[in-house]
This record gives C-alpha cells, sequence and structure tokens, in this order.
C-alpha cells in the first residue's frame, strides 16, 4: 500500500526549484534594496541649478571654504544659502536663463532643493571641522570636485574606506596650506612631512566604536 | 490550502477565500494548466506563490525604496546661526516661589536640553526634575493650539476683538463686575500691569490662588514681623537644622539652592575634615528631605504645631529664651514623643547659635512659622543661616480665604467677568467653595492655559497659553536677582501670555505697542531694575541674571510681635484624637508633579517617584503598623470619607515612615482632562481637600473596596541585605575607619580576569558619585532622559521591568523599624567598567571598549541577544523590547537631542558617560588647537545635579576635581569584589547622629 499519492513524486523537485527560486528572489531583492543608486560610486544626480564647480572653482578659483564655509566650525560644511550666490549673480549674468530657479529662491525664500550626494548614514556622526586641523583636504573625500561639471560621488564613504585611513593617516594628510587645494599630489618630501605632522599634530583619529556612532 | 493561496494576494482575499479561489483561477497566466491533473495543480500553486512573493518584494522596492535626500539650505543665512553647533540663551522659569534661572541649548532654532545657569542665584547651575521636563511640556502635541469659544474653535483675532470690546465696557464701569484670577507671580512686569489695572479699573478685584503654595510662609511672617515677608534659608552655613514639616530638598520653594547649600554643609573631604550638618527631620510623610535627615520623627501633621512648641519650650530650658512668649510653651513634654526629640535637639541648636536652623514647612500653620522664625530670632540665626525678603508681590492675598471669597462671589452672581490667567481652579480650588458650580453663573470668564483642561472647557472663551520657554516674560528671585526670560523658540501654537493678556485690558487697541508688546514691556520692566540702555539690555540677556537688587534683603533688625505669637498659638486647634476610625489624611505636593500642572508630562510620570518608587499613579501612603492593624495591603483600593462626607477612592501603598494614624495623599493626579498621559494616572485626590483645612484634616475614615489596583513600581526590592552597595557609616565610624568603603566589600580588588588595555594615551574618563551629597531628587535621571533621547514605555512596560531610564536612583531601606526607617539614595548607571563582563558575551562584538575607558555600544550591530544585559552585575543595561519611538507627533519629535542616535526595537542602550558630549569638547579642543582641561567635559547628569554629588573628568590628570574626589577616603567601587573595576566611585554616605539620641 502506498502512503503517499503518486502525485507528490514532482514534490521534491518542485520545492528544490520553488525554495531555490524564492531564495534567489530573496536575495536579490535585499541586495537590491541595501545597494541605493545613490550610495554607488559615480551617482551623479541632476541638481536644480545646473552649478558648476569646473567653471567656479576650477576656472574661477573661488576657495571651498567660500561657500562651504562652516566647515571649520561645524560638524557640517553647509550648503550656501542662496544669500552667498547672490553675493555675485546679483551683478554676474543676473538674466541667465540658466539661474531662474536661483532668483526665485532669492524672491520667494524658498531654499533651493539641492539633491545630496555625499550622504552618511544618520547613526554615523561626521564631524568635518575636526578632519580640517588634522589635515584632511577637501579632494581626499570628495575627489576632483573642480573638475566636475556635477558633483560625482567619487569615494565609497563606507565605514570600512574611513577605517583604512584612520588606522593610518599619515599618507591621506596634507600640509595645513594645501587643504582646499585640489590639485596638490604628495612628493618624497612631503611624505616626510606628513610622518612628522601625524605625531606633531597629536592626530589621532579614532578606531573604537563611539568615535563615530554615538 | 485555499488559505494560503489566500494569504499571498491581498488582506481582502483573505477576508473572502471562495473570490479570491475565482480570481486566481481565471488568471490567463494559468488558464492553459487548468485541465491538467493533479501534478499541473501543484505546480500552479508553486508558480502562484512563487510570483506572490517576487511581486510582493518588487513592491516593497519599489515603494520602500531609500529615497533620495534633499538638502534646504537657508536663503538668508542668519547671523548667530552656525548650523549644526548649538547656541545657548539664558532664561529663566519658575518652579512654586523661586526663579531659576536656565541656559537653554538651542539646536537648529529649537530649544533641545535644559541646564541651570550657574550665574543665577536661585540655581548656582543646578536644576530639578520639572525645569529638565519643561521641554517635553513645551512639545506636548496636546496643548491647546487654537482659541476656543464654547469648544468651538475661533482665531485670535476674534480674541482680541473680544478683549477690545471688553477693555471698553470695563474701562466705562470702572471694571465692576471684573475678577481677575492668576497664580502668586514673581514677575515684576506682571505685578506692574496688574497694579496699573487695578489703578484704572477701581472696582475691579484681583485674586491669586495655587494650591500648594507658600502663603502660610508670608501669613507666618506677617504674623511674627507685622508684614509679609519671605523666608530665605542659607544652608551652608547651618550646622544643625530642624525641619519641621518641611521638605525643603524637594518640593519646598527654593530646593534648587538649598540642596546646594545642604550638600555643601555636609560635604567631608576627609575624615579629619569640617563637621559635617545635622539635620532634624519631624514629619508625617517620609519625604526626600527626612530621607536625608539624620534622624526622622514621624508625627502626623496636626501634632507637628506641638511639638514645635515643645521645642520651643526645651529651648527655653537650655536657657535661649524667646521673650514674653516663654511662658506661653509650657514645659517641653508631649506626650507620645521621645523626650530626646525636644530635649537633645534643643540642647543641639543651643550648642550652635547663629549657626542653625529652623524651617517650618508649607503645610504648617501661621503660628508654627511665627514659633520658628521666633526661635530662629532667640538663636541668633537672622542674618546668618535665614534672612527675611520683601516680596514682589507685597499684596499678594492668603490664597485659601481669598478663592473662597470669589467662589462665593461668583456663586451670587457679583461677577460678570472672571478671567482666569494659568491656574486650573476647577480641579484644585477646594472642595467646599464650590468653584466649578460657581463658574456656570458667570456670563463671561476667559481661561488662559496651555491644555485646554477643567477650567478652560467650562470657561466661555479658552485661550492658549504660551509657554515660558516660547514667551517673554521676567521673573526676580527671592533674593532680588532679576531675570529675563526669553523666547528660544517661535510660539508653537502662537500662544498668549499672562502679561499680553493684562496689557490688552490696559491699553486699547488704538495705542503704542510698546505698551502691548510684551517684549517691550519686559524691556521697559528690565530697564527699572537697571538695564537702562541698549547695552545694559543685551547684557541682561546674556548673562541670564541682573545685579541683585539687596535692598529686598532684611538682615536682622526685625521685631517679633510675641502678643500676636501668642494669641495665634492660644488659638491654634488642639490635636484631634487619632483612631482606625478617624485617621488623618495629609495634602502632599507630589515629589514630581507638583499640584497637578505637570501631570501630561510622560517623562515625569515614568520616572519612579523619589521615595515609593511608583510610576503613573499615585497612592495613598499608609503606615506600616496602621496597615496592619486595618488590614489593607499595598495595591488594595479604598475609600476615604472625611467628616463632611466627601470621599475619594484610591489605591493604596504601605509607606515605611508614614506617620501612624495619618494617611499621606499626592496631589495633582487622576485628572479628567490635560492630555492623554494625565487622564487614569493616579486618584485625584482634591475633593477631599476644603479651604477650612487644605494641608491636613482628621476625622477621615477608610474602608476597604475589596478590589484591587495593579501599580507599576520600578524597583520593588527595597533592602540590601547586607551587600556592600550603598555604603555608609557615621560619623564617628568614619573617624574611625576612614576607609568604610573599601572595608564594605569583601575583596576590594581582585586580579583582572582579562588582559587589561592600554590606557596609557588620552583622556581616560572616570566619575565619582558622592552619596553624602546626593539628596536623592532624581534631576539627573530627567536630564539623562532629555540629553540622550531615552523613550517612555508606559507603565504596563514598566510593570514588566522594561523602563528604560539609563541612570536610576536606588532607594533602600535600612534598619528595623518599618515605621521609622533610615533610607539611603544611590544613583547607579553603567559603571564603564574595564573589565567589563558585558563585552566579552556580546556575540556580534556590539558592545566594545573605547581606549579612553569607557564601554562603547553600536546600536546598529545589537541584534538583541541581551545576553551582555544578564551578565551585567549592575543591571543597568536597557533593551528596547517595543518600537518606542513609533507614532511620536511632530512636535514631540523636536524635544529630541540632534547629537544622539534614537534606538529602534531589538537594541540594548545604557549610559554612555554622554560620549556626544565628550566627543564635541575633544572636537573642539582640537579645532581650537589645545588639549582638552578639566570642566570641558560635563556630563547632563553632572550639570543637572543641584547637590554637586557628580563630578566627571579625566582620571589621568591628577589634578582634575574627578581624580581627587576618586581620592576621598570614603571613596569604594560597586561590588568592586566581582573584580569588574568600575570606571565609577562611590563616595559613602556620612550619618551624623547626635549621640544623646543614639540607641
Amino acid at each position: 500500500m502506498q502512503l503517499f499519492r503518486r502525485s507528490l513524486n514532482h514534490l521534491p523537485l518542485a520545492l528544490v526549484v520553488g525554495v531555490g527560486g524564492l531564495g534567489a528572489a530573496l536575495t536579490v531583492g535585499i541586495w537590491y534594496y541595501f545597494s541605493p543608486r545613490n550610495l554607488q560610486v559615480g551617482y551623479t544626480p541632476k541638481q536644480p541649478i545646473p552649478y558648476s564647480h569646473k567653471l567656479h572653482v576650477g576656472e574661477l578659483g573661488l576657495d571651498c571654504r567660500y561657500c562651504h564655509s562652516n566647515v571649520e566650525r561645524s560638524p557640517e560644511a553647509m550648503i550656501p544659502p542662496t544669500q552667498t550666490c547672490m553675493g555675485c549673480h546679483a551683478v554676474v549674468r543676473p538674466d541667465s536663463p540658466r539661474l531662474a530657479a536661483l532668483r526665485d529662491s532669492w524672491k520667494s525664500g524658498n531654499p533651493v532643493p539641492w539633491v545630496r550626494v555625499h550622504k552618511l548614514p544618520e547613526h554615523a556622526y561626521f564631524d568635518h571641522s575636526v578632519h580640517l586641523p588634522a589635515g584632511v583636504g577637501c579632494a581626499t573625500c570628495h575627489g576632483r570636485i573642480d573638475q566636475m561639471d556635477e558633483v560625482r560621488l567619487e569615494m565609497p564613504l563606507a565605514m570600512g574606506w574611513c577605517l583604512e585611513c584612520h588606522r593610518d593617516p599619515g599618507p591621506h594628510l596634507r600640509p595645513q596650506t594645501e587643504l582646499t587645494n585640489m590639485s596638490w599630489k604628495r612628493d618624497e618630501a612631503s611624505t616626510v612631512l606628513a610622518a612628522v605632522s601625524v605625531a606633531a599634530a597629536g592626530v589621532r583619529p579614532p578606531e573604537h566604536c563611539t568615535g563615530c556612532h554615538r | 490550502m485555499t488559505n494560503d493561496r489566500v494569504f499571498w494576494r491581498s488582506l481582502e482575499a483573505k477576508a473572502q477565500p471562495e473570490q479570491a479561489r475565482e480570481r486566481a483561477t481565471g488568471s490567463d497566466v494559468v488558464k492553459q494548466s487548468i485541465d491538467a491533473p493533479g501534478l499541473i495543480r501543484l505546480r500552479r500553486r508553486q508558480f502562484l506563490s512563487l510570483s506572490g512573493a517576487i511581486s510582493a518584494l518588487v513592491g516593497i522596492g519599489c515603494s520602500i525604496r531609500r529615497p533620495v535626500e534633499k538638502i534646504m539650505p537657508y536663503t538668508e543665512m542668519p547671523a548667530d546661526v552656525t548650523v549644526g553647533v548649538p547656541s545657548h540663551y539664558a532664561s529663566v522659569l519658575t518652579r512654586r516661589g523661586e526663579a531659576l534661572g536656565v541656559v537653554v541649548q538651542s539646536s537648529e532654532g529649537r530649544p533641545t536640553k535644559v541646564e541651570g545657569n550657574p550665574e543665577h542665584p536661585g540655581s548656582a547651575g543646578g536644576t530639578d526634575l520639572q525645569a529638565q521636563a519643561a521641554l517635553l511640556d513645551l512639545y506636548d502635541s496636546e496643548r491647546a493650539r487654537t482659541p476656543t469659544l464654547q469648544g468651538a474653535p475661533r482665531t485670535y483675532a476674534e480674541v482680541d476683538a473680544v478683549l477690545a470690546e471688553l477693555a471698553g465696557q470695563l474701562a466705562a464701569s470702572g471694571g465692576a463686575g471684573l475678577r481677575v484670577l492668576s497664580e502668586p507671580s514673581l514677575s515684576p512686569t506682571f505685578v506692574r500691569l496688574r497694579a496699573a489695572l487695578a489703578a484704572k479699573l477701581p472696582n475691579a478685584v484681583f485674586h491669586t490662588y495655587a494650591p500648594v503654595s507658600d502663603s502660610n510662609e508670608r501669613a507666618g511672617t506677617q504674623l511674627a514681623f507685622g508684614r509679609p515677608l519671605l523666608v530665605q534659608h542659607r544652608l551652608a552655613g547651618a550646622q544643625v537644622i530642624v525641619a519641621l514639616d518641611s521638605d525643603f530638598l524637594m518640593t519646598e520653594t527654593g530646593s534648587v539652592e538649598a540642596a546646594r547649600g545642604f550638600a555643601n554643609g555636609r560635604h567631608m573631604d576627609s575624615a579629619a575634615g569640617k563637621q559635617p550638618n545635622r539635620l532634624y527631620a519631624v514629619e508625617p510623610t517620609l519625604s526626600v528631605t527626612g530621607s536625608n535627615a539624620d534622624h526622622r520623627l514621624s508625627l502626623p501633621a496636626q501634632s507637628i504645631a506641638a511639638y514645635a512648641k515643645a521645642l520651643a519650650a526645651a529651648l527655653v530650658g537650655q536657657g535661649i529664651s524667646l521673650g514674653a512668649l516663654d511662658s506661653e510653651l509650657g514645659r517641653p513634654e508631649l506626650a507620645g514623643v521621645a523626650s530626646p526629640w525636644t530635649l537633645a535637639v534643643a540642647r543641639d541648636l543651643a550648642e550652635h547659635r547663629g549657626a542653625s536652623l529652623v524651617i517650618a514647612g508649607s503645610r504648617q500653620p501661621a503660628a508654627v512659622h511665627a514659633l520658628a522664625h521666633a526661635m530662629n530670632s532667640a538663636l541668633g540665626n537672622v542674618g546668618r543661616t535665614v534672612v527675611y525678603v520683601t516680596p514682589v508681590d507685597a499684596e499678594e492675598p492668603l490664597h485659601f480665604p481669598d478663592i473662597a471669597s470669589l467662589a462665593r462671589d461668583m456663586a451670587a452672581g457679583k461677577v460678570q467677568t472672571l478671567l482666569v490667567l494659568g491656574g486650573n481652579p476647577v480641579l484644585d480650588a477646594p472642595a467646599d467653595v464650590q468653584f466649578k458650580e460657581a463658574l456656570a453663573k458667570v456670563p463671561l470668564s476667559l481661561c488662559l492655559s496651555g491644555w485646554r483642561h477643567e477650567t478652560g472647557e467650562l470657561c466661555t472663551w479658552h485661550v492658549p497659553q504660551a509657554h515660558a520657554l516660547e514667551s517673554w516674560g521676567d521673573q526676580v528671585s527671592r533674593i532680588g536677582a532679576y531675570s529675563v526670560q526669553q523666547p528660544l523658540i517661535s510660539p508653537l501654537f502662537k500662544g498668549r501670555s499672562d502679561t499680553s493678556l493684562l496689557a490688552a485690558l490696559l491699553a486699547p487697541a488704538a495705542s503704542a505697542v510698546s505698551e502691548r508688546d510684551p517684549y517691550l514691556l519686559v524691556k521697559a520692566t528690565a530697564a527699572m531694575h537697571g538695564a537702562d540702555d541698549e547695552r545694559r539690555w543685551q547684557r541682561l540677556l546674556q548673562r541670564g541674571v541682573g545685579p541683585r537688587n539687596v535692598s529686598q534683603i532684611t538682615l536682622g533688625g526685625l521685631s517679633l510681635q510675641t502678643a500676636a505669637i501668642q494669641s495665634a498659638l492660644r488659638a491654634l486647634p488642639e490635636a484631634a484624637q487619632l483612631g482606625l476610625d478617624s485617621l488623618e489624611v495629609v495634602f502632599l505636593a507630589d515629589n514630581k508633579l507638583l499640584d497637578g500642572r505637570h501631570a501630561n508630562n510622560a517623562w515625569l510620570q515614568e520616572l519612579p517617584d523619589p521615595i515609593t518608587r511608583i510610576t503613573w499613579d499615585n497612592a495613598a501612603l499608609i503606615a506600616p503598623s496602621t496597615a496592619q492593624a486595618l488590614g489593607v495591603a499595598s495595591g488594595d483600593m479604598l475609600r476615604l470619607t472625611s467628616s463632611d462626607a466627601r470621599s475619594i477612592e484610591i489605591v493604596a501603598w504601605v509607606q515605611p515612615g508614614q506617620a501612624p494614624g495619618s494617611i499621606g495623599l499626592p496631589l495633582g493626579w487622576g485628572r479628567k482632562r490635560g492630555g492623554k498621559h494625565a487622564l487614569g494616572a493616579g486618584f485625584d485626590v482634591y475633593p477631599l481637600r476644603t479651604s477650612g483645612a487644605p494641608h491636613f484634616t482628621a476625622g477621615v475614615k477608610l474602608a476597604k473596596l475589596g478590589t484591587r489596583y495593579p501599580l507599576s513600581q520600578t524597583q520593588e526590592h527595597d533592602v540590601m541585605e547586607g551587600r556592600p552597595i550603598a555604603l555608609d557609616a557615621t560619623l564617628d565610624a568614619y573617624r574611625e575607619h576612614p576607609n568604610f568603603g573599601q572595608r564594605g566589600s569583601p575583596d576590594p580588588s581582585p586580579p583582572p580576569l582579562w588582559k587589561t588595555q592600554d590606557y596609557s594615551q588620552g583622556p581616560q574618563w572616570g566619575m565619582a558619585i558622592d552619596l553624602n551629597r546626593c539628596v536623592g531628587c532624581s534631576a539627573c535621571v530627567i536630564a539623562c532622559q532629555s540629553e540622550n533621547n531615552i523613550p517612555v514605555v508606559g507603565k504596563d512596560q514598566v510593570a514588566r521591568g522594561r523602563a528604560m531610564a539609563w541612570l536610576r536612583i536606588d532607594r533602600y531601606y535600612v534598619g528595623d523599624d518599618a515605621d521609622q526607617p533610615e533610607v539611603a539614595f544611590q544613583p547607579v548607571s553603567c559603571q564603564h567598567c574595564e573589565q567589563a563582563p558585558c563585552e566579552n558575551v556580546c556575540p556580534v562584538n556590539a558592545t566594545s571598549h573605547s581606549p579612553e575607558g569607557l564601554n562603547d555600544i553600536a546600536y546598529n550591530r545589537c541584534i538583541g541577544t541581551r545576553y551582555c544585559m544578564n551578565n551585567c552585575p549592575y543591571k543597568v543595561r536597557r533593551f528596547n523590547f517595543l518600537n518606542n519611538n513609533l507614532d511620536i507627533p511632530e512636535t514631540q519629535k523636536m524635544v529630541h537631542n540632534p547629537d544622539v542616535t534614537l534606538r529602534f526595537r531589538g537594541v540594548v542602550e545604557k549610559c554612555t558617560y554622554c560620549v556626544q558630549r565628550i566627543q564635541s569638547s575633544k572636537i573642539a579642543a582640537k579645532r581650537e588647537g589645545r588639549e582638552l582641561k578639566d570642566g570641558d567635559v560635563v556630563t547632563a547628569c553632572q550639570q543637572a545635579c543641584p547637590a554637586e554629588a557628580i563630578t566627571f573628568g579625566d582620571i589621568r590628570d591628577a589634578t582634575s576635581a574627578v581624580s581627587r574626589a576618586r581620592e576621598v577616603d570614603r571613596n569604594y567601587a560597586l561590588l568592586a569584589e566581582v573584580g569588574t573595576r568600575p570606571r565609577t566611585r562611590f563616595l559613602g554616605k556620612v550619618r551624623n547622629p547626635n549621640p544623646e539620641m543614639v540607641g
């Protein structure tokens, strides 16, 4: 006497296919969810105003701190208020159609909705102002912004990537005068300089959890 | 089988499975396989479940994929804002009769933390629980949002129109029929506007009422000196303090400053240090002050007057003459009180002339206060440990007769217009004045209050009141320090303040803005107090307090009106005979809610009461011997019926230290309106309170209802069982064995279990908590909750042991006598053990040790195993069993500190030594290119403590305050024999009993 119906002969195969398929679907789904485009290197979102760093920083020579002025004082480097842009653009190309959104913002008082490129998760408390006295230049984490028409995510900004520098900061530091110099390159002499400054400047990047996670 | 298919598809399908099957079989995709036998049916099911799963996943992915984040910068940057760095503004809050100067941290334009203002005499940098919890009151989403007329929403423009019309009518009639009821005020602006209004409308009558106030104190000084004065104690210089039913360390006015002074007087640097003070407390209910007393006597509140007389008589016996009162006092015997309590105490007082203090509490009648003033005078304490101050509002009437006369006039129809500026008389006016019924007879009533509560919903108009943190005002502290209350944020719900309402009546709409705008009104008052130009005004705002007006203080030269005191003492009623069928009830200002004004504050509700450790409820406090005689157990529901047939129902709580025959009833609970936390929490005891006996009354009958009521307590275990936990020693024992703390532990320094970490680099953080200074007020607990975004879990979860407070204050009873226990308090938070048992057992290494000595926790790694919680010998780790941050109203989210992560369900959390403050200070130091110095990092608990019991800092620096504190001879580590090597050291408590009264 058979205990199981004949039709159940296909059950094992069906289960393997089904579970395998389900597992694959789940894996794909979770992988897809945890890899949003806006956290991948190369992410270049469309901004509401076609602001070109290449023009303003690369060609005109604006220093990073002219606009991102809180970088030496605050955890956030700060996206400049419309007021900063209007400082020039009230007289420079005042009627340019590409700056219409800017003028609207100034007139109405509504902020310009910039799309965020460099995003850390909220449980990571990153502080810009402490990295500057240590000697970390803007280009180290943000890449060659002065060559970008549209800002692109250059570095993964993942915890492992941060720890690479935190565990051995020397090769990634630069003199205080070259912090905003995007094209600064390390040479033999400055390797020695960097090694000295790490010790002398008391650069002690935290490697423990609460250094960044509070 | 059918159900499986239904579940995958949709919720509607689950409800109607038959139709779901039809829908499923009707699908085009599977039509070709319908005719196949069993094999295909199986495949179809598989296919459907598979497709359902995929579509579900894709659907989830599409709808909740992490969105792109936008950055919204300013359009015009405010000059004084640095995004990401909080600013601080000085302001002032009031609690009862004292102004508390505060410095409020403002993050991105909203207040996020309240601290004490070190410059302000009322606080000297400390705060109390209500000031720390004020933020949650500000952001309470249940505050009234729009004015209402008979319950229907109206606009502020309509309110202004009504007030303008009223102003016109009143001006014509000279204010006939107008009554203004307000709370006692420390605001010179309010007082002068009210005086101006009184002058303009001579027929209007102004009343003052608060259910818990210093009315008896004023009556006492009026009796003793012929004019109403306020009493300011200077506890630091007092070596012997006698508290007559006075909870001066917790609920009485000026508790923050009193805690500071008391702790300073108590402080001992070493066993050879100066003599600490000695506190005698005589009270009906075990209070925080009584818990700190070296000797405590439980007496029913009605017997305190007799005790005061007996004490005074004993003083006379010691040669301290009270002048003409000597003959009045009789002999120092008091039936039922052991003679050392009069003779030995009097001797102690007499031996410390000029350095002693007798304090009468606000529940005691004026005669007792006057007697206390007479004793202080005779002891030479005036000008040394007690000074007298002219009040800001010199004409404030006595509250209970005042509210009674107002209610009488209202009931008689003499009141046409009633303005209630703050306060909640329908709830808290004495029951016999029948305020609620009288209010119905008033044609036009307007209530100004933050919540639309019991009074607000019965008045014609209700106008939302702006909170102290969002409106302009001013306060003068008791000793005359003038402070401006500046708003930290634009009024969230556009409320009005009491000054603006008075101004609206005073100045018709057409007059200058300077007479109606609260900011300009306050500025004008400030000019009268010395800030008469812009520079001085800015300096006042920045510093938070102006120069003290010492002319208000009277150091001496006051003559006692002995005749008046004599007749008042004679007029005191005889103490009623107390028995099991005729009990006394004492109406207590609740330790957390005071008179009920903070009933909707979830932080205060969830804070365990410092004495009973009950959360979310109040209870009738009954002495163990009385409870046993009556057959009452904790949790039994009772009905208390007074001699004039008023009754309340309340749950019983057996409280060691309660005077036998007396029942303590905390006020302010059992609200019917005022927010969801206020409702159903505790029991309303106001219905028993009458204007004739508002503080205590006898002749109350107790009946058990036969039902039980669940109470949520955080600490059920009240004794230390011989374990070395909250160590203490008498002064003599301390002098003999200065290191009694170390000797308490079987082996205070066992060898390390694991490899010790290298602590040679960088600051090493440590903490010292001085149990001799800690008074047990719990301000640190609320400060920690405010700083670290600690969630509130609710009564049910607390009952399951899931309270989330990182810092708890354990309260232990010491001694054999349940009716006269000694009490020990111990604040316990994460000890940051160098050999932490919690770190080794985490399977995902979520908790690790930082090279600076902190026990770190990375919330995102934690998977909620709770092995660490199990291994912690101090049980200081807390687990988020539920998502406690779900469904928080938008305004309430603003209370969160942006520097601290909000924890999700399934994550363990604990005290971090305020690592966000440590990191900010380190970053600031690096920014400025310097090293951290002692005092740069102040933890939230340390900053809030009014008694400065907590010290924190770098223990590698031998000169830091914390290093010195940890070297004090009475230091010990909690449960040192376990070998955890905690970074927090406790300094044992020193009790200072009177050798004559020991044994």
